[in-house]
């Protein structure tokens, strides 16, 4: 395709009006309203502080130069070849997305789930065929810019991402799968997922992110909106392996109707920073969400994850389970909380947050907490800190095992309880392989 | 047989490490290829701490003497080199391994014995686990759970009998293996023991046991009496029977005296 006007001028260096006017110029009238809205939200929101209980200890104002960051607005046609590598690991997959620094540039759907209804395209072009369903719940019931900063920024500035749509009780047997790269340092990636699952019907979904290392703080942010309706089987799995220089942020929330089930797994391997705030909302009786998290934390590698189990409706149930690993001078923190809304009796509600902390330098923070306003509830929460068992490793080297070996198999033991819960095609395979890569380089 | 015992212990001195008490006094002992040696004591006697020594637990340490295996210094190799020489030992507590299947725990141990970059032959493995198992009688599904993790005692020592069978050791060192077993598990226990040393009558035994019912089981060739971190008798088989009867008493009277 030929065009007669000239190149146009890269005006745009930094996270500004501009920028927003600029990122919305082909959007339907509705999407350019509210990414000013959520501009003007995102101006009136001071940047999240480490007074703040829910940001004591990742200070992004140190961590993070976001007045220097330039919005990654340009795209790329080439896919590159880490990436290509790791998507020929992938198994059979009922469709593909790959969004190269925040542009979608390929999506494809298995078309007999095209001919039942299926949707899988980019979220700009799905807001631009005006799909209602779009309109409806982009940034509105899920992320809306008025969850805080990030997603206020994200509101604004999104480049693109992915919109799924499963119609009333078809069932996906394979995972559609979003294979992300992240290319420039020193940009702001801002992606959104959309996830609507219909009565029903049956889906999972991989993301996983990759970059390169970088020189200097570059950040991905993602809001991932998940709706699970009447009945339908939801999964959604994150895997971040970025690089260093990485700063990985996503904002996600599950919406689970009536019957339905919205488990989530969130791997956190890569970055210099991961951040994940996740509320799950059980909307109906018989909701049910697992909530599964794994991280693996070395040199200064910092994670934390800010999860919330909002049961709203009486007999749902959720169960959180996140497990890390920490080693070098790496730092986990978790912090979740389950919130008993009044009148949501016999509600089940777990959370367990386990940490095995494998040098003198790491850190492990681990904050749990209940609101309860009902009196007929099963709850619990529970936070453990461990070393690894000497009595285990002496027990394993007395088979002939080497530190290292022993070492290897008390962790990939202790992670791998997370992986089981959620055995989709390829994941426990690439997440073994990424975690026993990470053990072979703090163990070298 | 070759008479060169596989393990010499000699004026044998040990501390649980950091403590000043010494647990061993000064042990003598000479086990030849193919025997068995059963060593009892009271509680306390040391007697653990001996297996425990020769199994190289972090947790102690020798302060005299030496311990020869197969004519190579154990003090000086780590756990995972006395065990690749050929020592093994059943634990008195097996510890849990939570997330890690005990077939998974055996490769991994097998993987280990083979030079840089050898790959262990799935195919192979499988079916070397699968023979042991039948050998010892047990449900093929049991190497799939995770090692120890929510296992009865009994299952935990019926655990230590297929890892036994599966590494073949020369020299297995059986830490209290019947304590708290009741009489069935003992049996199984026993079986094991007796069904690997048929299979290799060159294997030796050190048991350590607390009681002569174990000894009904599996007939040992010689019988020491340890009492206050030293060998305080030494004998056939009868010895046991001696110690049912008249019980630790006259051992600890000899030593005040």
């Amino acid at each position: 395709m030929s065009r007669m006007a000239p190149p146009r001028e890269r005006a745009v260096r930094a996270l500004n009006r501009d920028a927003v006017l600029e990122t919305g110029l082909a959007d339907p009238a509705w999407l350019k309203a509210r990414r000013e809205e959520a501009w003007d939200v995102y101006m009136a929101t001071p940047l999240p502080s480490t007074r703040s209980e829910e940001w004591r200890y990742t200070d992004v104002a140190r961590l993070l130069p976001l007045d220097g960051l330039e919005p990654n607005l340009e795209g790329a046609d080439r896919v590159p070849d880490p990436l290509l590598r790791t998507m020929a690991r992938d198994q059979t997959s009922a469709g593909r997305v790959v969004d190269i620094d925040g542009t979608v540039v390929s999506a494809e759907l298995d078309p007999a789930l095209a001919a039942q209804g299926v949707v899988l395209c980019s979220l700009r072009e799905a807001a631009r065929s005006c799909e209602p369903v779009v309109e409806a719940l982009l940034a509105t019931r899920a992320v809306p810019p008025s969850d805080g900063k990030f997603p206020a920024l994200n509101a604004a500035l999104w480049t693109d991402g992915v919109f799924l749509r499963v119609p009333k009780g078809v069932r996906l047997q394979e995972p559609v799968r979003l294979s992300r790269w992240v290319s420039r340092p020193g940009t702001a990636t801002l992606t959104r997922i959309l996830i609507v699952a219909e009565e029903l019907s049956q889906v999972s979904f991989v993301d996983e992110i990759m970059s390169p290392d970088f020189e200097s703080a570059t950040l991905v942010n993602t809001a991932v909106e998940l709706f699970s309706q009447r009945g339908a089987q939801v999964q959604y799995v994150s895997l971040q392996r970025m690089g260093r220089g990485g700063f990985y942020l996503a904002s996600q929330r599950t919406l689970a109707e009536r019957d339905s089930t919205l488990d989530t797994l969130n791997v956190a391997l890569g970055g210099s920073v991961g951040r994940v705030d996740l509320n799950a909302r059980l909307l109906g009786p018989g909701a049910n969400s697992d909530m599964l998290g794994l991280y693996f934390g070395d040199d200064d590698q910092h994670f934390d994850f800010n999860t919330s189990q909002d049961h709203v409706a009486p007999d749902a149930r959720s169960d959180l389970l996140y497990k890390g690993a920490l080693d070098g001078s790496a730092r986990g923190v978790f912090r979740g909380i389950i919130r008993v809304h009044k009148g949501a009796q016999r509600t089940d509600a777990y959370q367990t947050n386990r940490n095995l902390i494998l040098s003198d330098d790491a850190v492990a923070t681990s904050l749990p907490n209940l609101e309860i306003g009902a009196d007929d509830v099963r709850c619990s929460h529970g936070a453990t800190v461990g070393q690894l068992d000497a009595e285990a490793l002496f027990y394993l080297m007395s088979r002939g095992l080497d530190r290292a070996q022993a070492e290897r198999l008390v962790v990939l033991g202790f992670l791998g309880e997370v992986l089981k819960r959620l055995p989709l095609g390829g994941v426990t395979e690439k997440v073994t392989k990424a975690i026993e890569a990470k053990l072979r380089h703090v163990r070298a | 047989m070759n008479d060169r015992p596989i393990l010499s212990v000699t004026g044998l001195g040990a501390r649980v490490a950091e403590e000043d008490q010494d647990i061993l006094k000064g042990v003598d002992l000479a086990i030849r290829p193919g025997q068995i040696h059963a060593i009892m004591g009271p509680n306390g006697s040391g007697k653990s701490t001996l297996a425990k020594v020769i199994a190289g637990h972090p947790g102690y340490e020798a302060t005299a003497g030496s311990v020869f295996f197969q004519g190579e210094d154990l003090l000086e190799m780590e756990p995972d080199e006395r065990a690749q020489a050929g020592v093994f030992m059943a634990f008195q507590y097996p510890v849990a391994i939570p997330g890690v299947s005990i077939a998974n725990f055996l490769r991994t141990a097998l993987q280990a014995r083979l030079e840089n970059g050898e790959e262990l032959d799935l195919f192979d493995f499988q079916e070397l686990l699968m023979e042991r198992m039948e050998l010892l009688r047990m449900d093929p599904s049991f190497a799939q759970r995770a090692v120890n993790d929510g296992f009865s005692g009994g299952e935990k020592k019926r655990n230590e009998i297929l890892q036994m069978a599966v590494l073949k050791p020369a020299l297995a060192v059986m830490d209290e293996t019947d304590s708290g077993l009741d009489i069935d598990a003992l049996k199984v226990v026993a079986h094991g023991v007796n069904t690997l040393k048929a299979e290799n009558p060159g294997m030796s035994v050190l048991l350590i046991t607390h009681y002569q019912r174990m000894l009904n089981y599996i007939t040992p060739d010689v019988v020491h009496v340890m009492v206050n971190g030293r060998i305080a008798e030494s004998g056939g088989p009868e010895v046991a029977l001696g110690l049912e009867e008249q019980g630790y008493e006259k051992y600890r009277r000899a030593q005040v005296a």
